[in-house]
């Protein structure tokens, strides 16, 4: 069920960037000074704004209340949100979408997660107005943002080359990360593995020396919350399995193509070793059914050994299991070398996220519009939209910005205590790391300053846009595709098939039912797009 | 031709006609007069009616009209009427794609056989419930047996899901006592029918068993009485009187069932299956939501769906005109 969640996240396929550039690491850079207020006579424009935490412009979705955030804003652009949110009563934001577009009554502005997509479709259409014009003349922060991030414009291209919508830009490069029970490996007289073949004595004595000392062999030494965690194994022995923070993407080739991993001669190595750690029981046999509260359970209950997840939340058990696992110590370790002799890390966070907000055609002030999605970029903005409002919830100490500790000190997380100041939210704005980084367990800190000491990443897929005629096509194939590709894997990875034996007729099926016509339009659109 | 025939243009015939016309004007305002007549002698049924009639124009025939879309190529923003029409070829896309047919022959294979196991489960309940002669025993049992109706199916689920785990699972557990070794059920193409079938039948059948027993409520004691005078055991009440007066119930049931085979409860097998299992557990409604939905292709899904309907009515009345045949028990 997670799966599908996340595939249906985007039809516009995603693309690449050389790795330099993705660090949009925090923008220190002096700004250009904006012309405040925006506008002399107070200017209300209507919002559409669903997200997760709040569908409507309001604290918790509470539209009767400002943002002190919007309140901040208000007074010094003179321009006041409106609130105007479709389908509030829905947390589905497609849903939500569907609702706006078809009733043909927009607000000025529309914003929230997932907004790529459609923003995409119906901006050629009519329904959304392009912006790189408007960028390019009234916009200077955001403009500057584009030139110090090349590429990062055209991901977010719609097939006309135009851009509709102004996204949210996640800051920081980590994501998922190995992790280890540290204690497990002292208790066992065992080094931190270094490379696969370490890696797996390290995961056989953890299934038979009984790390956990309770006297029954009930490890599991590899776990995931999500299964597709357990494909990452197949990093090790060279292979890919997805190219973006999308599950079974497609990646870019050394040759600077468009491939899909599970078609690839590396894949075929990768998942002969995966099934086989699979059958020797090294993987938690029940790595399918059991959901995203393994990690709870496994870690809890004491049994699980090893993981690939997020840095910041699985750092955080050591903090909560502290008293109920004796000794308890789950770090992150170094992906440990391939068979190749690599050593890399093929998740991390996106640089560009397809939530953000556009402007509608109905909008009769595009141009203060644009200045004002402009003001979130500017240095007194961003730091609005990612802190709050200065002196409430944080403070400048020695040039950073620094959280209260009323703030630090909350029961409530930071990021929801930010939610419903309308900081983090999901208008358009650059996130800015420092403000993860100050609420971050020591484990991660330390993990996240370990993996900088190597180049580990890789380069991303952010997505191409199809025209009309390479989307029927996209829509035709591919997610028939996918479905053969994934019984065919969870098969190999369970033993109901050798994948030794059935490579060849895999390729042939996938030949025939179309793989060959889905890289074409793939491949064409990367090179119209990047090219 | 004989003349005897030949009287269109004879005034007689003109009068004749003239007349016809008259008495149908002076009845047709006398079918005025009556309707309105019953109307105000009756208009508190017509008010009570009027909702269901507003409910059912509102959600079940208005949107008829947006099933057009399954033969255009639709945008939201265009809206239904301004799409542009592409004939049948979103049907033609469905129907050459193997995936989609080996949904169709999934959804049916578990609707036989969920028909075939799950129809008859309800019925045994409510005969069952019927001969017990505790009240207390009766209120218990029936409590337990309805329970599983009102729990989601998403805690359903994850019942199923740790019930057949192959560590800690309880029927793992029961078979290791026997020395088989522990089956990963969920990842199991051959195992899927039957724990989803099963799921649904421990889930519903005490709850559709109401109806039954509503039926049988309605049977007259006299019968029983008489039968009883007779000399019958319970054993003979049971086939000679309940089930055959209970009949036309269980018709009705198998017509509505039949209608819905297509309808399997697809959010439980979105909560069940894995790849690994779609070759046995992937429907037309989980297939659907999959490609159509991915990329908001609703005209797709539209397309799917329709089919679905198609194929619905076809068995209803297919089942219905079988029924009055042989039965002359029927919806219509």
């Amino acid at each position: 069920m997670n799966l599908n969640i996340r595939n249906r996240e985007e039809t516009m396929r995603i693309l690449t960037l050389p790795m330099a550039m993705l660090a949009t690491t925090a923008m220190t850079a002096p700004v250009m000074a904006q012309d405040l207020p925006i506008v002399d006579e107070p200017l209300e424009l209507t919002v559409h704004m669903h997200w997760p935490r709040a569908q409507g412009y309001g604290p918790g979705g509470d539209t009767s209340v400002l943002y002190p955030v919007e309140e901040f804003a208000r007074e010094r652009t003179n321009i006041h949100l409106i609130d105007q949110t479709s389908g509030r009563n829905t947390k589905d934001n497609n849903e939500a979408m569907n609702l706006l577009l078809a009733s043909g009554d927009l607000p000025d502005i529309v914003g929230g997660n997932r907004i790529k997509q459609p923003v995409n479709q119906y901006g050629p259409e009519g329904a959304f107005v392009p912006l790189n014009d408007l960028v390019a003349e009234h916009a200077p922060n955001i403009q500057r943002f584009w030139d110090e991030h090349p590429g990062l414009q055209a991901a977010i291209s719609a097939y006309d080359g135009n851009y509709y919508y102004i996204p949210y830009l996640p800051d920081g490069k980590y994501g998922r990360a190995w992790f280890v029970r540290q204690d497990w490996l002292d208790a066992l007289g065992l080094e931190t593995p270094n490379n696969v073949d370490e890696l797996y004595n390290v995961l056989v004595a953890f299934r038979d020396n009984d790390p956990n000392g309770n006297g029954q062999a009930d490890e599991v030494p590899y776990f995931a919350r999500d299964w597709e965690e357990v494909l990452r194994l197949m990093t090790l022995w060279d292979a890919r399995t997805s190219g973006s923070d999308t599950y079974h993407d497609f990646f870019i080739t050394a040759e600077n193509t468009i491939a899909h991993p599970y078609a690839q001669d590396a894949y075929r190595n990768g998942m002969a070793n995966l099934a086989k750690w699979y059958a020797e029981g090294l993987i938690d046999a029940e790595i399918f059914t059991r959901g995203s509260s393994s990690r709870d359970y496994l870690l809890g209950e004491n049994l699980g050994g090893m993981t690939h997840d997020w840095f910041a939340s699985t750092s955080g058990y050591n903090a909560a299991l502290a008293d109920k696992v004796d000794g308890f110590n789950f770090i992150p370790f170094l992906p440990p070398e391939s068979a190749g002799g690599v050593r890399m890390e093929e998740h991390r966070r996106i640089p560009i996220k397809p939530d953000g907000w556009a402007i509608t055609y109905a909008n009769e002030n595009p141009v203060e519009t644009i200045k004002y999605f402009d003001y979130f970029f500017s240095e007194e903005g961003a730091l609005l939209a990612n802190f709050g409002v200065e002196g409430k919830t944080w403070n400048m100490v020695d040039g950073e910005p620094v959280f209260t500790d009323e703030v630090l000190n909350s029961d409530t997380a930071v990021n929801s205590q930010m939610y419903l100041e309308g900081a983090q939210i999901y208008r358009g704005y650059p996130q800015d790391y420092r403000y993860e980084w100050q609420w971050t367990a020591q484990a991660a800190r330390d993990g996240i300053e370990l993996y900088d000491t190597q180049d580990l990443l890789v380069d991303q897929f952010l997505g191409v846009a199809f025209t009309k005629d390479e989307q029927e096509i996209y829509d035709r194939y591919w997610p028939t595709i996918q479905t053969y590709m994934l019984e065919r894997q969870q098969a190999w990875i369970l033993g109901s098939g050798d994948i030794e034996q059935d490579w060849s007729d895999y390729i042939e099926t996938l030949n025939n039912m179309g793989y060959q016509k889905v890289l074409e339009v793939m491949n064409s659109a990367y090179a119209r797009q990047y090219g | 031709m004989s003349s005897d025939f030949d009287t269109a243009g004879s005034p007689a015939t003109e009068t004749l006609v003239v007349n016809a016309k008259e008495s149908v004007r002076e009845r047709r305002a006398a079918q005025i007069q009556r309707v309105g007549d019953h109307l105000k002698r009756e208009w508190q049924l017509y008010i009570m009616l009027l909702p269901m009639v507003v409910w059912l124009i509102v959600f079940l025939y208005k949107p008829m009209y947006g099933l057009q879309i399954a033969f255009k190529d639709y945008s939201i923003f265009k809206g239904v009427a301004n799409s542009p029409w592409i004939g049948f070829e979103h049907f033609q896309t469905l129907f050459s794609n193997d995936q989609f047919l080996r949904a169709v022959k999934n959804t049916l294979i578990i609707s036989a056989y969920g028909l075939l196991f799950g129809f008859p489960v309800p019925i045994l309940l409510a005969l069952m419930f019927n001969e017990v002669l505790s009240q207390k025993f009766k209120k218990t049992t029936q409590t337990i047996v309805y329970l599983p109706h009102f729990i989601s199916s998403v805690i359903i689920a994850g019942i199923v899901i740790t019930a057949f785990s192959p560590s800690a699972g309880i029927v793992n557990t029961i078979l290791g006592w026997f020395g088989v070794d522990s089956v990963y059920f969920l990842t199991r193409p051959e195992w899927f029918r039957p724990i989803f079938i099963g799921t649904g039948i421990w889930q519903e059948a005490g709850f559709q068993s109401i109806v039954y027993l509503a039926a049988i409520a309605g049977v007259s004691p006299t019968l029983y009485e008489s039968a009883v005078v007779d000399g019958a055991s319970r054993w003979q009440m049971m086939w000679k009187i309940t089930l055959p007066s209970i009949l036309p119930t269980i018709i009705i049931m198998l017509i509505i069932r039949i209608g819905n085979i297509l309808e399997v409860s697809f959010e439980m097998i979105i909560l069940l299956y894995q790849p690994a299992t779609y070759s046995t557990a992937d429907v037309v409604n989980t297939f659907i939501y999959r490609q159509g939905l991915q990329g908001g292709q609703y005209d797709f899904a539209a397309a799917a769906g329709l089919f679905n309907a198609v194929v619905a009515f076809i068995l209803v009345m297919t089942a219905n005109a079988i029924s009055k045949r042989f039965s002359r028990t029927s919806l219509w």
